[in-house]
């Protein structure tokens, strides 16, 4: 009903006033009328993605995600709530309002975005299945493991994507189930599977810090798929998806470009080149347009640094997993994340 | 020579002899129970020896973890994100201080001076009230912490506590309503009881939570917390009212009959005569009821609540802790333990005292 009411208000708007460029987002009114931002968190954690530190505080890349998109429309990265949600209940949380964006490590389907009435942003992570196995097997592709076992956990999408995937290939298998991630784990490492199967960043983390001897395994080179990842938002208010895109975007930009975290007001002063200049409110443009501030992205820069300082801190070289940026590097570093063209 | 026939053994020693002649009377029972003595006391060392002597104990030292032992640094370095979830970090004594006030509260309420309507009444109020007011904080000019920040043991407790004693009375009403005479009143009862009983728990909490905010108006929805409790609680009483009912039929129509023929009121037959009688007979199931309701608080996780289980989840869900995740289950059960254990030494104690009046 909250929908009905929501696309009315939004065609009342449209009709009321046609000439206005810079319209703003109804979510962005109702969360600066509240004064905080209310996000997604997962009671339970996700590692890397969503975790809890030992003062109880959140961090990790979604995390992080959810403190540029406050310092961008608040100002203070310390003004968003945290909503801890179940997978289960994180759709129809957005829907009744309890929360205004889901970052959360959540695939884009064609379901989601049609029937579900949801809309998403650029994808900000990319990772799908993929294969470890004992590194003693001397295998770096699935075509390798033909006749052995492969353990997966029982009911999830991973396991018709092996089914899938193996048959296709023609890869004679062993399927065996197990109920939890612990067991999966712990059958594996006591060698009665050859192989698991899992998320890609999933496995890439329980190798560099469950597993003794990490250089013992390999994660297998195929992608059974590729998942793009990112933010969800509720279907109706089209200037909220800018919002969310233009502040994925503003995060790589400024990787780009080499604005980080402590150079940020340095190069607002003194703008490299054009890009930078917009992008930091030199020239003025990125706030106007979307009915923000024109400093958002030089504070959500200087608040939580660029995206590769995000990866970096939560996933990548500065965190405990040390996974490797891989696909999620930008497009000049062999990656696939490349922002749109700020005008 | 001639007391010493006269006195009986002692208990004690009449159940050695007993255990010595079971045990070890002939070869075949000798052998078997020399066997399940050495694989018990093998089990008994290999845990003593894994979860005491070869433990790590202090944060410091984590790099000792992981060679054979348990490490309990987890603990030390977690415990207060288990027993107080993501409420904030310089806020805990508020956490604490609400919990035992909860705990006071159960454990008053539990004592038999207290079992009157007026004081149990009164003791609650107070009880919930500082529980909220401590939780939240506002009212009493503390930095203000929502019901999305509470977790651990706090709400742990909390959700049980309000479950049971919203869904005690409401369990009463119920199976009354379904002994009532008037057939809309006992068919409402019933349909209702047997439609919740026909529901999995999680899907009642579950359209609670999710559901029903999408077609109430936002005025009526309240917090996500209170439509829960209100929704566990009527689950509770759904089934706590079958309990009731076993109570009631176990009663004789006559007394009810004498009670009338006396001239005594409906309220009089049932406070003084019915009721009494009914707790002693529900008493048994009524403590299962509730020891089964303190686990099931664990299912809220389901909703995103940061129960005291899934809070153990969150402390070893990081890179740190994570290979350490037995010994974070091992310190939840004990605490689930404890509290369950002593619902149940509770429920004996009651049962001793009720049927005093049988002997």
């Amino acid at each position: 009903m909250s929908k009905f009411l929501a696309a009315g208000a939004i065609v009342a708007a449209s009709l009321a006033a046609p000439q206005m460029a810079a319209a703003q987002s109804e979510t962005v009114k109702q969360i600066e009328e509240r004064g905080t931002l209310l996000c997604s968190g997962h009671n339970g954690s996700y590692f890397g993605f969503v975790e809890v530190n030992d003062n109880n505080e959140w961090k990790g890349l979604d995390i992080d995600l959810c403190r540029a998109l406050t310092t961008a429309i608040l100002g203070d990265p310390t003004k968003n709530q945290i909503v801890p949600l179940s997978w289960a209940q994180r759709f129809p949380a957005l829907q009744s309002g309890d929360v205004d964006v889901i970052i959360k490590a959540t695939g884009w389907t064609m379901g989601r975005d049609t029937e579900q009435g949801l809309q998403f942003s650029l994808p900000y992570f990319f990772g799908g299945a993929q294969l470890m196995a004992h590194g003693d097997l001397g295998v770096t592709e699935a075509s390798g493991l033909a006749g052995g076992t492969i353990c997966v956990e029982a009911g999830t999408t991973i396991e018709r994507l092996v089914a899938n995937y193996l048959n296709t290939e023609n890869i004679e298998h062993n399927m065996v189930s197990y109920e939890s991630a612990a067991e999966l784990r712990s059958a594996y490492l006591a060698n009665r599977c050859d192989a698991f199967a899992a998320w890609g960043p999933f496995l890439a983390v329980l190798r560099a810090t469950e597993i003794d001897n990490p250089d013992a395994h390999v994660i297998l080179d195929d992608q059974l798929s590729a998942e793009p990842i990112a933010a969800a938002m509720r279907q109706g208010d089209e200037n909220f998806v800018d919002v969310v895109n233009w502040m994925l975007a503003a995060l790589l930009i400024a990787e780009e470009e080499g604005v980080t975290s402590e150079n940020v007001e340095e190069m607002a002063a003194t703008p490299p080149n054009p890009r930078v200049a917009r992008l930091l409110g030199a020239e003025p443009g990125i706030g106007e347009r979307l009915g923000m501030r024109d400093s958002w992205a030089r504070e959500m820069i200087a608040a939580v640094g660029n995206f590769g300082e995000i990866y970096d801190r939560n996933l990548g070289k500065d965190s405990p997993y040390k996974l490797e940026r891989g696909l999620n590097n930008l497009w000049s570093h062999g990656g696939v994340l490349y922002a749109p063209i700020l005008d | 020579m001639a007391v010493a026939e006269i006195i009986p053994p002692s208990r004690f020693e009449t159940s050695r002899r007993l255990f010595l002649k079971r045990g070890f009377g002939s070869p075949g029972s000798l052998a078997i129970s020399v066997i399940v003595f050495v694989v018990l006391g093998w089990i008994a060392w290999s845990f003593l020896d894994w979860a005491v002597l070869r433990a790590v104990w202090r944060q410091e030292n984590v790099e000792a973890c992981g060679q054979g032992g348990a490490c309990w640094a987890v603990i030390d370095a977690r415990h207060r994100l288990i027993l107080f979830g993501t409420y904030p970090f310089g806020e805990h004594w508020r956490s604490a201080l609400a919990a035992l006030a909860i705990i006071a509260t159960v454990v008053l309420s539990c004592l038999p001076a207290m079992w009157q309507a007026r004081r149990l009444a009164a003791l609650w109020v107070l009880g919930f009230a500082s529980y909220y007011l401590l939780m939240e904080g506002s009212l009493l000019g503390l930095p203000q912490v929502t019901t999305d920040g509470w977790g651990g043991l706090s709400l742990t407790l909390f959700l049980f506590a309000a479950v049971v004693l919203l869904g005690m009375p409401m369990g009463l009403g119920l199976a009354l309503m379904r002994r009532s005479e008037m057939p809309v009143v006992r068919w409402f009862a019933m349909g209702l009881i047997d439609t919740i009983r026909s529901l999995p728990l999680v899907t009642t909490l579950f359209t609670a939570a999710v559901v029903v905010p999408l077609f109430l108006p936002s005025w009526l929805e309240g917090d996500k917390i209170w439509r829960v409790i209100i929704a566990f609680a009527l689950f509770f009483a759904c089934y706590q009212a079958e309990v009731f009912r076993g109570g009631f039929q176990a009663i004789p129509k006559g007394q009810v009959e004498a009670g009338k023929a006396l001239g005594l009121g409906y309220w009089s037959i049932l406070g003084r005569i019915v009721l009494p009688q009914v707790f002693r007979h529900a008493l048994p199931s009524t403590i299962n009821m509730v020891v089964v309701t303190f686990k099931e608080t664990a299912i809220v996780t389901i909703i995103g609540f940061f129960d005291i289980l899934a809070s153990g989840k969150t402390a070893f869900g990081t890179a740190e802790w994570a290979p350490y995740y037995i010994e974070v289950y091992l310190f939840v059960a004990a605490i689930y333990w404890v509290f369950i254990f002593s619902l149940g030494q509770y429920g004996e104690y009651l049962k001793r005292r009720m049927t005093l009046s049988e002997r």
